[in-house]
């Protein structure tokens, strides 16, 4: 289920009223069904590829915790190789056959393997990733086996952020589904908040920048390197807007419901730096890699060199993550690069320059410049075509490109967005909503409200990260 | 609460007007949905109206005849017919027009093309239905901004393509054909599994190689054709039998085009037991409406294999002959009753 649908709209009220209507106890079983229903809504046979994860990490968290020494090891085992086994089946399938059949003809093997129609799975990197974070825990003895399957089937399933995260950790979302929450008005108050706020990014910000992105990367050949650059950096915002509006709506679902999910973005375009930059993004997704990767590989622990290989490679993992194929390696590593360059040069600058707001300034833009040159990698449909929009993006006064035509919603959409990103820095929308007088709240509502109803996209562009 | 219900009245309210005044004729436009503007003004200035899919306007490259069937149908017949047509609507579009002519127009009789292929999977799952129902929700009878809000809120079907591409797939594995127990095959996909193998038919050129395009093309003309309508869960037997009601309630004269398809190619390519299904289809088709009352106009098989403008796949594109043909047949029928 869309989060902006009508479904999600009736879908919601029902279940929060259901929510706070029924004893404590028997809430897990509501929120299983509400949780297996809103998945299925997508596509009903794939729910069950969620109940098999979710067994065979329920079984393997029990039996890590049961077993001392090498057994625990091995049932951690099984609990990554079925959650990346059917990653890898369903995400990576198709892309390792279209590796082979590139090299077949070279070491002269005249096979030639077909693609297999698959139908990736809505969100299955997001709940692998954060069924495998609890098996982990466990194995390192920082978290309980949970008992009870119900509540440890809410975990993965749990509806608000099933499908594109934040990717939560057992010790957060597993104790605060435990919670007997009681219905509160600041509870329903800043999840609706957070609920009109993230449906307004999506629908006025992201799916009105959605069509001027598509057309210019269509065919980029055709476009003056201005419209090159306009499509760069409205896919910036977009790809911004879409996860953004989606996480927020996320929060404030779950917010309804009494539980806190982690907060997966911190305005990372006003990062001053790669560094700071993916402290602010997908953070959710960052950190499972530091805790879980890095971590695992050395940390910073290791000599200078190492450190940077297992930079590298954790980037490229990564970029894999993200997508199967070579563009999304690439951003991966490209960010890579710039996290090490970044590195390197704030140890060499003097303290001095660092706290000078020019300075401030400058890292700022030029942070916002490389993420939005290293995201053409991830949008374009391949390498070529990445290729051909960096070098379209430096060809001036060629008469027969065109120009890419922008109309004034968009802008003013994205207008309001800023402000409203200016004004909520260092905060968030709910809390920064809650401070302010009652006449400004209601005229916020009212705004964001109008701007849905009138100005939202109406093409259907579908969440971009429900792909991965 | 009262506060919140009184602004979002509030902001509907005002949020209608603007959008009527303003969007509303950019969103329609946007929704490939103008037809609804064509039917505004043509429901107050003509006697008969001509639904259909490209069907009606699509010409071959060589006509000297530039006219549409539809009027074809007009310089024969005393009364005003114009065409209400787009590429692709089928009869859930038709329908949602229909229920948007107001009781004061002067139109009284409706003509409705009744393509057999559009019962088939092909076309109830093809990748063009998400856009054609997002144009449906701008026929609906709501006021415009509740219209924007099902659209933004997907509030239509709007699967994509590949998700089609599955359910299409177990249609044909579910559509099952009606035909004697000697027949070998039961569904759609193991006939177009066989054909496809190149095991069933002679398909082998004179130099002994397999004739692909022609393996492709009787394939197709299976996948297209290769079913028993099933009148209790086909969609468009629902929405057919929609429309006679609609056109009931609203007093208006129905007809019902079958229209000619390439029954010639089907019988060579594969034989008569499609053509069989084909005609037996049919059959149950102006059995079913003619029993409802519709005046329904069989033009089968009327079109010669060589007057279809589509040689390389099935249409129901059709040279001026037999644009003619299927004209003059609708407008005997409408002078006979």
């Amino acid at each position: 289920m869309l989060f902006n649908s009508l479904h999600f709209i009736f879908f919601l009220p029902i279940v929060v009223l259901l929510y706070y209507l029924i004893a404590h106890k028997y809430r897990w079983a509501l929120l299983f069904i509400a949780s297996s229903y809103f998945y299925s809504v997508f596509y009903l046979p794939y729910l069950f590829i969620l109940y098999a994860v979710i067994l065979i990490d329920y079984v393997c968290g029990l039996l890590i915790e049961k077993n001392e020494g090498r057994r625990r090891w091995w049932w951690l085992l099984a609990s990554i190789i079925s959650n990346i086994g059917l990653l890898g089946y369903f995400k990576y399938t198709n892309f390792f056959i279209d590796i082979f059949n590139e090299i077949a003809p070279l070491v002269h093997v005249s096979k030639h393997i077909k693609n297999l129609d698959i139908i990736l799975p809505i969100g299955l990197s997001f709940h692998t990733f954060q069924s495998l974070s609890y098996t982990i825990e466990v194995y390192r003895k920082k978290q309980k086996a949970e008992k009870h399957i119900g509540y440890f089937a809410n975990y993965v399933l749990f509806f608000p952020q099933m499908v594109a995260g934040p990717i939560e950790r057992y010790d957060r979302l597993g104790n605060e589904l435990r919670i007997n929450q009681r219905l509160s008005y600041d509870n329903i108050s800043h999840g609706l908040r957070l609920v009109l706020y993230g449906l307004f990014v999506k629908m006025c910000i992201a799916d009105n920048l959605a069509p001027l992105v598509d057309e210019v990367y269509q065919a980029p050949q055709n476009y003056y390197s201005s419209s090159i650059w306009l499509a760069m950096i409205a896919f910036a915002i977009q790809i911004y807007a879409d996860f953004y509006g989606y996480s927020t709506v996320a929060l404030g679902a779950a917010r309804i419901l009494g539980i806190h999910l982690m907060d997966n973005f911190k305005q990372p375009y006003f990062a001053k730096g790669i560094q700071d930059f993916w402290k602010r993004w997908h953070i959710s997704l960052s950190t499972w890699f530091r805790d879980y990767v890095f971590f695992s590989m050395g940390g910073s622990r290791v000599k200078t060199f190492r450190w940077i290989i297992n930079v590298l490679f954790l980037f490229a993992l990564s970029g894999f993550w993200h997508g199967a194929n070579y563009t999304f390696i690439i951003w991966g590593l490209l960010h890579g690069i710039a996290y090490l360059l970044d590195k390197g040069i704030s140890n060499y600058l003097p303290n001095q320059i660092k706290q000078m707001k020019l300075y401030s300034i400058l890292s700022m833009l030029v942070t916002f410049m490389v993420v939005v040159i290293i995201w053409v990698f991830f949008r374009a449909k391949d390498l070529t075509s990445s290729l051909v929009i960096l070098e379209q993006s430096i060809n001036y006064g060629f008469e027969a490109y065109k120009h890419i035509e922008v109309s004034w919603i968009p802008l003013s959409m994205l207008g309001i967005f800023i402000l409203f990103e200016i004004a909520i820095l260092d905060s968030r929308i709910d809390n920064w909503i809650a401070s302010k007088h009652i006449t400004f709240r209601w005229l916020v509502y009212g705004l964001l409200t109008m701007c849905l109803l009138l100005f939202s996209g109406i093409k259907s562009i579908p969440f971009i990260y429900f792909q991965f | 609460m009262g506060c919140a219900f009184l602004m979002l009245v509030l902001c509907l309210v005002l949020s209608n007007f603007i959008y009527e005044k303003y969007y509303y004729r950019q969103d329609l436009k946007e929704s490939d949905a103008e037809m609804l503007l064509k039917l505004d003004s043509l429901q107050y200035s003509s006697d008969v109206l001509y639904f259909a899919e490209s069907s009606n306007a699509t010409l071959a490259d060589d006509d000297t005849c530039l006219l549409t069937i539809a009027q074809m149908i007009d310089s024969l017949n005393p009364e005003k017919v114009v065409a209400i047509d787009h590429g692709a609507i089928h009869a859930k579009t038709y329908k949602s027009l229909i229920e948007n002519i107001k009781e004061d127009a002067k139109v009284k009789t409706l003509i409705v093309t009744l393509n057999m292929r559009s019962f088939g999977a092909n076309w109830i799952h093809s990748k063009m239905e998400t856009a054609l129902m997002k144009a449906n929700v701008m026929y609906e009878q709501i006021p415009p901004i509740a219209k924007r809000v099902k659209l933004a809120f997907n509030g239509f079907d709007n699967q994509n393509d590949q998700m089609r591409g599955h359910v299409m797939e177990d249609h044909w594995r579910h559509d099952y054909i009606h035909l004697p127990d000697t027949f070998p095959y039961k569904n759609v996909r193991t006939w177009d599994n066989a054909v496809g193998g190149a095991n069933v038919l002679d398909f082998t050129t004179p130099d002994g190689d397999w004739d692909m395009p022609r393996i492709e093309l009787a394939t197709s003309y299976i996948k297209t054709y290769a079913f028993s309508i099933d009148t209790k869960n086909n969609p468009r037997i629902k929405d057919f039998d929609e429309i006679v009601e609609i056109a009931k309630r609203k007093k208006l004269k129905l007809i019902y085009n079958l229209l000619a398809e390439n029954t010639e190619y089907a019988d060579s390519l594969v034989g008569k037991p499609l053509t069989d299904v084909m005609k037996e289809n049919a059959q149950m088709l102006i059995k079913r409406y003619t029993d409802k009352g519709v005046l329904v106009v069989d033009n089968l098989s009327v079109v010669a294999g060589e007057e279809f403008t589509d040689k390389r796949w099935t249409s129901e594109h059709y040279t001026q002959r037999g644009r003619w043909t299927i004209a003059k047949n609708v407008a005997n029928a409408m002078s006979v009753k």
